[in-house]
């Protein structure tokens, strides 16, 4: 079969081309525009929004997925309005949000880590909170570092859903059997290096001094920020457009990690960890000390004697990542008002305290910060006490996603040449960083 | 349009005007589906990357308007890109030469009808009715840390998928169960076409089963191994699926393939449909240029 | 003399193919540590299938809808374009066959990202019919080719007569042709099931909803557990319910299968 391609098949051909040409002349018109903003703007049904008995939609992210169903539960259980929850993969979320909102089908409402707020919010993601937001009771004890990190030019776009804490956790009874004094946990950097390095003298099959995420950008986000700044440093400047990553400060952490990791105490699998697992080891009863979610307090009370303390920095000093998620109404969605009354709620005190406080999860009002459920375990009230602190922070820059988070980003290059590598790079991934952040 | 004429058929003497014309009309008719469908879903969106690549189109705001070159030179500064190259061709080549070569192997293994090469065959082909993506799932549980029967082999803990080098052959080996069949079978069809004639007289001649195979065999199944080369070559440059599954690009970006990367700058965070679309048409020719070259060279060899 | 070690061997090269199959199977059922099955043998595995987000109910239907709606549209536009292609002279048609095949030579992604778009604009985003309509596009260039030359297989003197008889085009189609393709059909119909069934990327850019997701796209989401352990367990049982209908498939149209490779131009 053979095919000659006459003048008259090229001419066909290029028939073909044309019109397709001139038709992605529709394609590119019906771009972007008439896809923002919610049908109703929220503030409008009154600070309440409207419980009408619609059917919602929620996404949020696998490590939530506590929280996030305790919560939906209790709404549901209470009112007509009724929330269908999607648990997304962790590793997905991002494009996943990112395609939804290219074609219009974004859910009601979702939840977003608090540090790809920033980047959302400008791209239009989110209805317009403001005066929503305005009109609730609290306003002014909602979590200020979350709230900043969903403003974009002066509006509000998220309130706070699940605050995540990282924290020092340590293993009790390992502290026991190495001598240490289980209920005190490491205060500056010195300590945690010592204490870690002691675990590992015990020599037990199978347990190690410390572990983290060795290929995973946010877990040591997540943990390691807080030791900067407990120390009095910053790890960008305020318009997160350059990293300072390479301080004095900084390297402190990095080399007392390059020491844990020189002397074995960090248990092997850390270096392939993605994030999947980092938290499974603590849980198994492997590691003796390790910086860790809050929020996963009451899963590892279940297995392990848990003891609490602040992320210290290099001299003392305590701070914590405030991250967690945000959440919003989305631009697409067609029942903002109903989706607010869901936000509505999760601001009260009987959301606050009734289901997050009761799953030992921070509360995100500052005037809820002492209550019933924190009283009965000092480690509770500590951890909310240290959400307060002046040096817990929120860290917010428009890229932080692709600096920080992204599979294979320029952090994860920085920290894994400091810890597995020699760190001679730390200028060039540092600058890399910064490139990334002003873009 | 004119109506070209037509060829006589053989039989029949010259068809009536009315004849083409319905011809004509009815021949339209029925490949109006296929003319509509290979328009609007094929040559509508190639027309449609290429206007992207040329303009500033984020995946949130749409198109903005003209961008000159600035989508193909941010494509070609991604720190990511020429790593993500030289892995693709590595892959390529390693997974094409091994595929290739067991397949043949196979191949010459079954080639007498028999039971029991009918019973091996089906078992060599089974692997093949599988999806890319089911058999990706099948190993990343088969390579897991902690259930994979392949651990109870030594004491040391294997990461299959831990380090680049070992996520690279795991992979390979994923790919290799799951296509030496197919190939296998387009190899089967090639030496089956090579008469008994051909080896007799081979073996009148007095050449030994190697001098055979290289001499006669390889190069009748030229054909075959030039189709199969360029099949497996176009499909591991493009391969995605099995990498998003096992490895996601990690370890440490080490196993991203450039149609990854073409997803990532769209949907993972960057959400830039220009730079992608950018990306992909520089994908699209340097393939068109590999098969042209591929398509040459292996063809050239014949007669 | 060589035969026995020679069935040894081969015997043992087949066993070391079907290993991994069998293996998701047995491993889908047996006890493993992480997952809904820790103690005894038991469905456990495809328990946590039933009662992830939507069901497997839900994404198997998903699946079936995609793959039978995919076929669907195949066999009509392959069957109508094939036998234009075979029995009718017209102006473009070499065009239209060879742009049709050039479908082979673009890759997956450069048609993906614009495709996202263009099913935005047609109101077909997120819809399993859009999925199809695209599915079906891909496998035109195979589909179109195998039709057309299994009507040119068709011995001449049935076409002669089958259009001479006074009967239409459509009718002789229908009545005398189409039954004489009909394994050349089922061909088709087999590749575009297998195709659409098994299509990972393309659902992973076009479908939003997670409600919607196709069968690959939902046990991949699935390995993802809260807390870091991955269910391995899951994915060994959601693997079992992807491979099962293919590898059926595959053993009873063996025959198909193998003439989807013999068509004629593969040699050479």
């Amino acid at each position: 079969m053979r095919l000659d391609i006459s003048n008259n098949t090229r001419r066909a051909i290029a028939g073909f081309a044309v019109a397709a040409f001139t038709m992605t002349g529709i394609a590119a018109c019906g771009g972007g525009d008439d896809k923002k903003g919610p049908a109703a703007a929220p503030a409008a049904a009154g600070v309440d929004g409207v419980d009408d008995g619609s059917p919602l939609t929620l996404w949020t992210r696998a490590p939530l997925e506590l929280q996030a169903k305790a919560l939906v539960d209790a709404y549901n259980g209470s009112h007509k309005n009724q929330v269908k929850l999607t648990i997304v993969p962790n590793d997905d979320y991002v494009s996943k949000v990112g395609a939804a909102a290219g074609s219009g089908d974004l859910p009601d409402l979702f939840a977003a880590d608090i540090v790809y707020v920033p980047n959302w919010a400008k791209g239009g993601l989110f209805a317009d909170l403001t005066d929503s937001i305005a009109k609730l009771p609290n306003a002014d004890k909602i979590n200020q570092a979350h709230l900043a990190a969903g403003t974009y030019e002066n509006k509000k776009y998220v309130l706070p859903f699940v605050l995540d804490l990282s924290v020092m956790f340590w293993n009790k009874d390992l502290y026991k059997q190495a001598g240490l004094d289980p209920e005190k946990g490491p205060t500056t950097l010195q300590e945690f290096k010592d204490q870690a390095l002691a675990v590992q003298k015990l020599n037990k099959p199978g347990v190690y001094g410390t572990f983290f995420g060795g290929n995973c950008g946010g877990c040591n986000v997540f943990t390691w920020f807080p030791m900067i700044w407990a120390s009095g440093a910053d790890v960008m400047n305020p318009d997160g457009t350059k990293s300072l990553l390479d301080g004095t400060a900084a390297k402190q952490v990095y080399s007392t990690w390059h020491d844990l990791q020189a002397a074995g105490a960090i248990a092997p699998g850390a270096k392939d960890e993605t994030g999947a697992t980092w938290v499974a080891a603590f849980q198994q009863g492997k590691i003796g000390v390790m910086p860790y979610p809050a929020t996963l307090l009451p899963t590892a009370d279940k297995t392990v004697k848990v003891g609490v303390g602040p992320i210290p920095g290099v001299s003392g000093g305590g701070s914590t990542f405030v991250g967690g998620d945000g959440i919003g109404v989305s631009k697409d969605s067609k029942k903002a008002q109903q989706a607010w009354n869901f936000l509505a709620w999760l601001m009260t005190e009987k959301a606050q305290v009734d289901v997050l406080a009761k799953n030992n999860t921070s509360v995100a009002r500052s005037d809820l910060a002492t209550n019933t459920y924190s009283a009965k375990d000092p480690r509770v009230s500590l951890i909310n006490e240290i959400a307060g602190r002046a040096d817990s922070k929120t860290p917010v820059a428009i890229n932080f996603q692709q600096a920080f988070n992204a599979p294979g980003s320029p952090w994860v290059s920085l920290f894994r040449d400091q810890v597995y590598g020699n760190g001679s790079a730390l200028a060039k991934d540092n600058e890399a960083i910064t490139q990334v952040l002003g873009q | 349009m004119t109506v070209r004429s037509l060829p006589a058929v053989a039989a029949d003497s010259r068809p009536s005007r009315r004849r083409r014309w319905s011809s004509a009309l009815a021949g339209w008719g029925y490949a109006t589906p296929t003319a509509a469908f290979v328009l609007i879903f094929f040559v509508v969106p190639i027309a449609i990357v290429a206007r992207m690549s040329v303009s500033d189109w984020k995946l949130f705001t749409g198109d903005r308007g003209w961008n000159s070159g600035k989508n193909f030179q941010s494509a070609l500064d991604d720190r990511l890109l020429w790593p993500a190259v030289w892995f693709t061709v590595k892959y390529t080549v390693v997974t094409t030469v091994i595929l290739l070569a067991l397949a043949l192997g196979l191949a010459l293994l079954v080639q007498e009808s028999s039971r029991w090469t009918g019973l091996l065959r089906t078992s060599f082909l089974i692997p093949s009715a599988l999806g890319l993506a089911s058999a990706s799932l099948l190993f990343y549980a088969l390579y897991s840390p902690q259930s994979s029967p392949l651990l109870g082999f030594t004491d040391k803990p294997i990461s299959f998928l831990g380090t680049p080098v070992s996520a690279l052959w795991s992979t390979v080996v994923l790919i290799v169960w799951r296509y030496a069949g197919f190939y296998m079978l387009l190899l089967l069809v090639g030496l089956q076409s090579i008469s008994a004639d051909v080896y007799e007289a081979a073996r009148l001649d007095g050449a030994n089963r190697w001098q055979t195979f290289r001499r006669i065999t390889l190069p009748l199944l030229r054909p075959s191994l030039a189709l199969s080369t360029i099949m497996c070559v176009t499909g591991s440059l493009l391969a995605f699926d099995q990498f998003y599954i096992l490895t996601k690009g990690g370890p440490d970006n080490s196993t991203i393939t450039i149609v990854q990367l073409v997803y990532n700058s769209a949907f993972q965070g960057r959400n830039d449909l220009g730079r992608a679309a950018a990306l992909s048409i520089l994908v699209l020719g340097a393939l068109l240029i590999i098969n042209v070259v591929q398509f040459r060279g292996l063809r050239g060899k014949e007669d | 003399m060589y035969r026995i070690p020679s069935r040894v061997l081969t015997g043992a090269l087949a066993l070391l193919f079907l290993f991994p199959l069998v293996w998701a199977a047995v491993a889908s059922v047996s006890p493993q540590g992480g997952t809904a099955q820790v103690h005894g043998w038991g469905l456990g595995n495809y328990h946590t299938l039933v009662h992830y987000q939507a069901g497997i109910g839900q994404y198997l239907l998903n699946s079936t809808a995609v793959s039978l709606m995919t076929v669907a549209f195949t066999l009509v536009v392959s069957g109508l374009g094939g036998y234009a292609f075979a029995m009718f002279r017209f102006p473009g048609r070499n065009a239209l066959f060879l742009v049709t095949l050039a479908i082979l030579m673009v890759p997956y992604a450069t048609l993906l990202i614009p495709l996202y778009v263009l099913l935005n604009d047609l109101g077909l985003q997120n819809t399993l019919v859009g999925l199809s309509l695209v599915l079906t596009m891909f496998q035109l260039p195979f589909a179109v080719f195998m039709m057309r030359i299994s009507f040119e297989a068709v011995p001449k003197e049935l076409r002669e007569s089958a259009l001479v008889d006074g009967c239409g085009s459509f009718r002789a189609l229908r009545h005398i042709l189409l039954p004489a393709v009909r394994p050349g059909l089922v061909t088709v119909g087999m590749f575009a099931f297998l195709a659409a069934w098994n299509d990972f990327i393309t659902p992973l850019v076009l479908i939003s909803d997670s409600a919607k997701s196709p069968l690959p796209l939902a046990v991949a989401n699935m390995r993802q557990q809260v807390m870091g352990i991955v269910d391995y367990g899951a994915t060994e049982a959601g693997v079992v319910v992807l491979a099962l209908p293919c590898i059926l498939i595959f053993l009873a149209l063996q025959r198909h299968y193998v003439r989807g490779f013999m068509s004629g131009a593969l040699k050479g």
